[in-house]
C-alpha cells in the first residue's frame, strides 16, 4: 500500500536524518518503529504523510508518488498523531476540535457532525463533548488528540510514542483500540520506546539506527537480538530475560519465549505438570 | 521521629471537582527507598509536591490535615524552607534546566539560599565528580540527550544537601537505556544515606531496590509495605497497575497449584525458585 | 569600546577614513573568533545593502552620487560591525551577570538569561505544532491574506499555552531550587574588573577624543577626501 524507496533525507541539507531506507507497508499491518532518539524513527514516519519530502528516493502510495499530493491531500489516508496533544489542540470544546479536522478535508456538515459522534463514542469522550480539552488530564486530552485524526477514518494511521504517560490501563484499552482498527483494515504504525507494549501488540518491528533500518521483521526475532537492542538504546524485555534466567538452569526452556502464556506453560511443563 | 509524616491530609485544586488526596496517612523515615505507583490521577504528583511545600504554597486548593518534613509543618513555611530540606525532581528534564551550563545550573540552588561562593564551588565540582558530568561541564541544555539532562538535574537538585529526594516519574521521557541509568543513579544515591521516595510506574525495574511500595489510588493509600508482599497482592491488578512480570508469572503459577518458596522481583530470582521448587 | 567604534564611524562619511574604520573592525572580529558568523549575517544584509547603494545612487543630491552611497554603506557596515562585537563578544550569561553587578534586581536579569535560553526550545515547539496542523489539513502556505492570518490562530494557540504550560513546569523546579527566597543571593562567579578592561576603557575614550577633534578642528588631508569619479 505504502513504499519508501531509498530514501534520504537530511535536516536543512546537513543533518543527515535518513540514509537510504526502504520499506513496504501493507492493509492491516501492525507495525512498530524502535530506535534511540536520533535515529530517525519520527524522520520516516513524517515522510508517509508528506509533512516532509525526500531528499532522494521516492515515498509511493498505492502506486503514486506522493509527491504529486499536498500535505493535506495525503491527510485524508494517512493520520499522524504526534507525541504532544498540546501541540494540536487550541478549540474550546472536544467537539469542535475534532470537527476542525473533518471540516479541514473537505467533509460535509452533517458528514463531519456523524462521523464525529462515532469517533467520540469510540473512544469513550461522548460525556466530555462540550468540555474544554483544556480542563481535561493528561490521558483524556491524548484521546481527543486521537479522535480528532480517527475521525477522519485514515487507511494508516501513525502514533508517535503513544504509550508515554499512560499507566497499565490506559495501554491497554489502547492496544484494544488499536487492534480493531487493525480488524477494519487499516494498517497502524507506532513509534515507541515501549517494549513490552510492542511485544505485545505489534507482530512486525521495524529496528532503525543512524538513519538506516537495521531490522524489519517479526517482532520475536528482532527483539530478541542483542545487539538490535543496543543499538536502539532499548534493554531486553522482561519475559525474554526471564526466559534467559531459566535456560541457564533448565537448559529444555528457549531462550526466545516471549509471551507470558508462553513461559507460563514451560514452567508448569518444567515443574511436572500439566 | 519520621523524617516526613502525612497526617490526615487531603488537598483539592482550586477548581477542581474531586480531592486529590484523601485523608493520607503516611510515614517515611531516614534511608528509606520508597516507591509510590497507582493509576493515573490517583494522587501521586501531588503526594511528592506536598512534600515540599508546593502544595498548598504554589497550587492554592482546600488543604485538611498536616504534612511534617523534618519537623516543619508545609502549612506554616515557604518552598524555599524546604529546598534543602526535599529535593525534588521533574518528569520534563527541559524544563528543568534553566541556565546556560552545566556549572551554573549546579550552582543555581545553592546560589538562591545565599551559600558562600567557595562552597559553591566545591560543591558544583563535587557533584560534576560524583554523577560524572564532567564532560558536560560547558555543554547547553539543548545539546544534551534526555538521560544527561536528568542527571544534570539531579545534579542540581544534590547541590542543596537536601535530606529527601523526591522524583515525580524521572524517566518516563527517556528511553530504557538512560532509565536504567538514572534509576540505578538513584538506588546508589540511597545506598549512600539519601532517603529517596520516586513515583514510578516501570516497578520491574525499582521494586528489587526499593524497601517499600505505596500503592495509591483516587487520592488514597491501598497498600503499603514490602515490595514482594504488595505487588503480589489482587489489587494491582484491580486498579490496573503493571507489576513485574516475573511477579505475574509467580501469581499465575500459584493459581495452577504450584507454590514458590518467595515472591520473585525479576527474572533471576524466579529461575531459582523454580528450581528450588523443582528440588523438592 | 564597541560605542566608541560606532561614533567614530558615524564621524566620518569619505569612504578613504571608512575603510580604515573598516580594517580595525576586522581583525577585533578575528580575535573574538567570530569571523564566521559575523560574514553569514553581512550575508544577509548584502541584499538590502545593494538595494541602499542603487537608490541611494539614483536619488542623490550629491555631486558623486556613487561614491557617496558607497561611502554611506561603508558607513552602516562599520556601525552594525562594532555593535555587533558587543553581542559577539559577550556571552549572554556574562550579560545579565554585569546587570546583576549594575544593581539590576536579579529576577529581571534572570527574566532576560532564561528567554535566551527557551528561545531554541520555543522555536521548536512552533515547529512541531505547525507540524501537527498539518497533519490535520491545516493548510499555513496557501490562501489569500486573510485565510492565512486565519490560519496562525491554530498555531498561536497552542503555542502560548504550550508556553504557559512551560513556565509553570519550570516556576515550580525553580521554587524547589529556593528561587525567590531571599533578596541577598550569591553568586558563584562575579565578574571583576581588571587592569585590561580599565586599559581598554582609556585607550577607547583617548581614541574618541582625538578623532573628533581631528573631525571638528582640522582639515583632512586631500587625499583622505578622495572620491569615485561618478
Amino acid at each position: 500500500m505504502i513504499l519508501l524507496e531509498d530514501v534520504h533525507f537530511a535536516y536543512d541539507g546537513l543533518y543527515t536524518a535518513l540514509r537510504g531506507v526502504s520499506l513496504q507497508i501493507d492493509e492491516c499491518e501492525r507495525i512498530a518503529i524502535v530506535g534511540s532518539n536520533g535515529a530517525g524513527k519520527t524522520t520516516l514516519v513524517k515522510h508517509l504523510n508528506g509533512l516532509l519530502r525526500p531528499d532522494q528516493g521516492r515515498v509511493i502510495l498505492d502506486g503514486v508518488d506522493t509527491k504529486h499530493f499536498s500535505v493535506a491531500e495525503l491527510a485524508r489516508e494517512i493520520g499522524l498523531v504526534m507525541q504532544n496533544p498540546d501541540h494540536q489542540l487550541f478549540l474550546d470544546s472536544v467537539e469542535r476540535e475534532v470537527l476542525f479536522s473533518l471540516e479541514n478535508l473537505g467533509y460535509s456538515k452533517e458528514e463531519s457532525k456523524a462521523r464525529c459522534n462515532r469517533t467520540l463514542n469510540n473512544l469513550g469522550l461522548e460525556g466530555l463533548s462540550e468540555r474544554s480539552p483544556f480542563t481535561l488530564s493528561g490521558g483524556e486530552r491524548k484521546r481527543v488528540a486521537l479522535a480528532s485524526v480517527l475521525a477522519t477514518e485514515p487507511r494508516i494511521l501513525s502514533l508517535d510514542e503513544p504509550t508515554i504517560g499512560q499507566d497499565a490501563r490506559q495501554k491497554e484499552n489502547l492496544a484494544k483500540m488499536l487492534g480493531e482498527l487493525n480488524e477494519k483494515g487499516k494498517a497502524v504504525i507506532v513509534v515507541t520506546h515501549d517494549i513490552e507494549f510492542v511485544i505485545e501488540n505489534f507482530p512486525r518491528t521495524i529496528a532503525m539506527a543512524n538513519g538506516r533500518i537495521i531490522a524489519d521483521g517479526p517482532t520475536n526475532s528482532v527483539l530478541s537480538n542483542d545487539d538490535v537492542l543496543e543499538r536502539c538504546s532499548l534493554t531486553r524485555p522482561q519475559l525474554t530475560e526471564t526466559a534467559r534466567c531459566l535456560h541457564k538452569v533448565f537448559p529444555e526452556v528457549t531462550e526466545r519465549l516471549t509471551l507470558i502464556d508462553d513461559l507460563e506453560a514451560v514452567v508448569v511443563k518444567v515443574l511436572g505438570g500439566g | 521521629m519520621p523524617l516526613i509524616e502525612f497526617i490526615d491530609f487531603s488537598f483539592k485544586y482550586l477548581g477542581a471537582d474531586s480531592l486529590a488526596l484523601r485523608k493520607v496517612n503516611l510515614n517515611i523515615s531516614d534511608g528509606e527507598y520508597v516507591v509510590i505507583t497507582g493509576p493515573s490521577g490517583c494522587g501521586k504528583t501531588t503526594l511528592c509536591r506536598a512534600i515540599n511545600g508546593l502544595v498548598p504554597q504554589f497550587h492554592r486548593g482546600y488543604i485538611a490535615g498536616n504534612v511534617t518534613v523534618d519537623g516543619k509543618n508545609t502549612r506554616a513555611h515557604n518552598v524555599a524552607d524546604f529546598a534543602p530540606i526535599a529535593g525534588l525532581v521533574f518528569q520534563q528534564p527541559e524544563n528543568q534546566l534553566v541556565t546556560l551550563n552545566v556549572e551554573r545550573e549546579i550552582a543555581f540552588g545553592p546560589e538562591n539560599l545565599g551559600v558562600e561562593p567557595t562552597e559553591i564551588r566545591r560543591r558544583v565540582d563535587e557533584l560534576i565528580d560524583m554523577l560524572d558530568l564532567e564532560h558536560l561541564r560547558e555543554k547547553h541544555p539543548h545539546e544534551m540527550s534526555g538521560g544527561e539532562q536528568q542527571r544534570v538535574a539531579i545534579a542540581a537538585t544534590l547541590a542543596l544537601k537536601p535530606k529527601v529526594l523526591v522524583a515525580d516519574e524521572p524517566t518516563s521521557n527517556l528511553d530504557p537505556q538512560s532509565a536504567e541509568t538514572i534509576l540505578d543513579l538513584i538506588a546508589d544515591l540511597n545506598r549512600r544515606d539519601l532517603t529517596v521516595v520516586l513515583v514510578e510506574h516501570r516497578l520491574d525495574l525499582v521494586s528489587k531496590d526499593a524497601s517499600r511500595v505505596v500503592l495509591m489510588d483516587q487520592g488514597c493509600i491501598v497498600a503499603d509495605g514490602e515490595p514482594r508482599d504488595v505487588l503480589s497482592m489482587d489489587i494491582c491488578q484491580e486498579i490496573g497497575v503493571g507489576i513485574p512480570k516475573a511477579t505475574q508469572l509467580y501469581k499465575r503459577l500459584k493459581q495452577r497449584g504450584f507454590n514458590l518458596d518467595k515472591v520473585p522481583l525479576t527474572g533471576a530470582e524466579l529461575a531459582i525458585l523454580v528450581q528450588e521448587a523443582k528440588q523438592r | 569600546m564597541s560605542i566608541v567604534l560606532a561614533l567614530v564611524s558615524l564621524l566620518f562619511l569619505s569612504i578613504i577614513p571608512l575603510l580604515i574604520i573598516f580594517c580595525c573592525l576586522v581583525p577585533i572580529i578575528g580575535a573574538a573568533k567570530s569571523l564566521r558568523r559575523w560574514s553569514r549575517s553581512m550575508k544577509g544584509l548584502s541584499v538590502l545593502l545593494i538595494f541602499i547603494i542603487i537608490f541611494n545612487t539614483l536619488l542623490s543630491t550629491q555631486p558623486n552620487p556613487f561614491s557617496h552611497s558607497i561611502a554611506l554603506t561603508l558607513r552602516l557596515v562599520a556601525l552594525m560591525t562594532s555593535f555587533s562585537i558587543f553581542f559577539l563578544t559577550v556571552h549572554p550569561d556574562e550579560l545579565s551577570q554585569s546587570l546583576i553587578q549594575m544593581r539590576v534586581r536579579f529576577e529581571f536579569a534572570f527574566a532576560m538569561s532564561m528567554a535566551m535560553r527557551y528561545v531554541p526550545t520555543l522555536g521548536q515547539e512552533a515547529y512541531a505544532i505547525m507540524d501537527a496542523q498539518k497533519a490535520r489539513g491545516v493548510e499555513l502556505d496557501k490562501g489569500n491574506l486573510l485565510k492565512r492570518i486565519r490560519n496562525i490562530v491554530p498555531i498561536i494557540v497552542p503555542l502560548i499555552i504550550v508556553s504557559i504550560r512551560r513556565a509553570l513546569s519550570i516556576a515550580e523546579s525553580m521554587e524547589s531550587r529556593g528561587f525567590g527566597a531571599s533578596a541577598h543571593r550569591t553568586y558563584m562567579t562575579v565578574l571583576k574588573f581588571r587592569k585590561r578592561d580599565w586599559a581598554v576603557v582609556i585607550i577607547s575614550f583617548l581614541v574618541l577624543v582625538l578623532v573628533v577633534y581631528v573631525r571638528l578642528f582640522m582639515s583632512l588631508p586631500t587625499w583622505m577626501l578622495w572620491e569615485l569619479p561618478i
